[in-house]
């Protein structure tokens, strides 16, 4: 069953800047839909004045990713949350390998003695398995 | 942010260098001297670096296939066999395993390999009696080619 890792959004703007005229926007008209689309993401709206309007997403791994929403369109900012909220908590860099094992050999891994005869199967001139 | 006329040109001032320059000198940070921190010598370090990396990528697939190739060839002389014939003999067996996933076998599952191994070598002097025996003996067990389609 799926399991969204997104914990909670955060909207933090400023009720008055100009910059933050797309948050109001959304808050507005699209935020009660967005809310209602994802249910188990829990949306905080709060004010903060004098620094840039900022979409904070909360991951259940713990991440804290923080996207700044100034001078953006509701439109845009909704399309941002849908992107964030299908997201997992993982660091956006690049993967080595696209797989992984804890237990890369089953015979057991190759080491210089393999291969070579031990003294209890040593077929010499004088020697006997023993 | 075009200001059309002179007087009103002096006060228009670049707020962002910092971040600027610091975009560019943080994909220097690991090099060695002056170029980790000086942003003139960063400059054409970076450009370099990502242009090598960029026509690296073609040469990684070939040092990879001459990495895989070495390994084989060891882990095949191990089990008396060179690699050309380990090879060859593996493909006319109908065994299409390529050599990334070969080198794998032979690091981390030695007794697979020692029966592909074993497997190349039968169909090796399979080869040999059906060349120089001419026709008498019945064929080889492992020469049968079986048809997928």
């Amino acid at each position: 069953r799926y399991v969204r890792q997104l914990q909670r959004l955060q909207l933090l703007f400023s009720p008055t800047a100009a910059d933050s005229r797309g948050a109001r926007q959304f808050v507005e008209e699209v935020a009660l839909d967005f809310a209602r689309q994802h249910p188990d993401v829990v949306l905080y709206v709060s004010p903060r004045t004098g620094l840039a309007p900022v979409l904070l997403a909360e991951y259940l791994n713990g991440t804290v990713r923080e996207e700044l929403i100034a001078s953006k369109t509701s439109e845009e900012i909704k399309q941002l949350a849908t992107k964030l909220a299908g997201q997992s908590g993982l660091d956006i860099i690049r993967i080595r390998k696209p797989f992984h094992t804890d237990n890369p050999s089953i015979q057991g891994q190759w080491h210089p003695l393999t291969n070579k005869p031990s003294a209890l199967t040593v077929q010499g001139p004088r020697l006997q398995p023993q | 942010m075009v200001f059309l006329s002179a007087p009103k040109w002096l006060r228009s001032r670049l707020t962002d260098r910092f971040w600027r320059v610091q975009e560019v000198l943080k994909y220097a940070r690991h090099f060695r001297g002056r170029k980790n921190r000086c942003y003139k010598l960063a400059v054409r370090s970076v450009r370099r670096a990502f242009v090598k990396s960029t026509k690296a990528r073609r040469e990684k697939k070939r040092f990879l296939r001459a990495l895989w190739i070495t390994r084989i060839e060891a882990a095949s002389l191990e089990h008396g066999l060179k690699y050309p014939s380990f090879i060859s003999n593996l493909l006319k067996s109908q065994v299409e395993l390529n050599r990334k996933v070969i080198a794998d076998l032979a690091i981390y599952e030695p007794k697979t390999f020692k029966s592909l191994a074993a497997l190349a070598q039968r169909r090796r002097q399979e080869g040999f009696l059906a060349a120089l025996g001419d026709g008498k003996e019945p064929e080889g067990i492992f020469s049968r080619i079986v048809h997928h389609y």
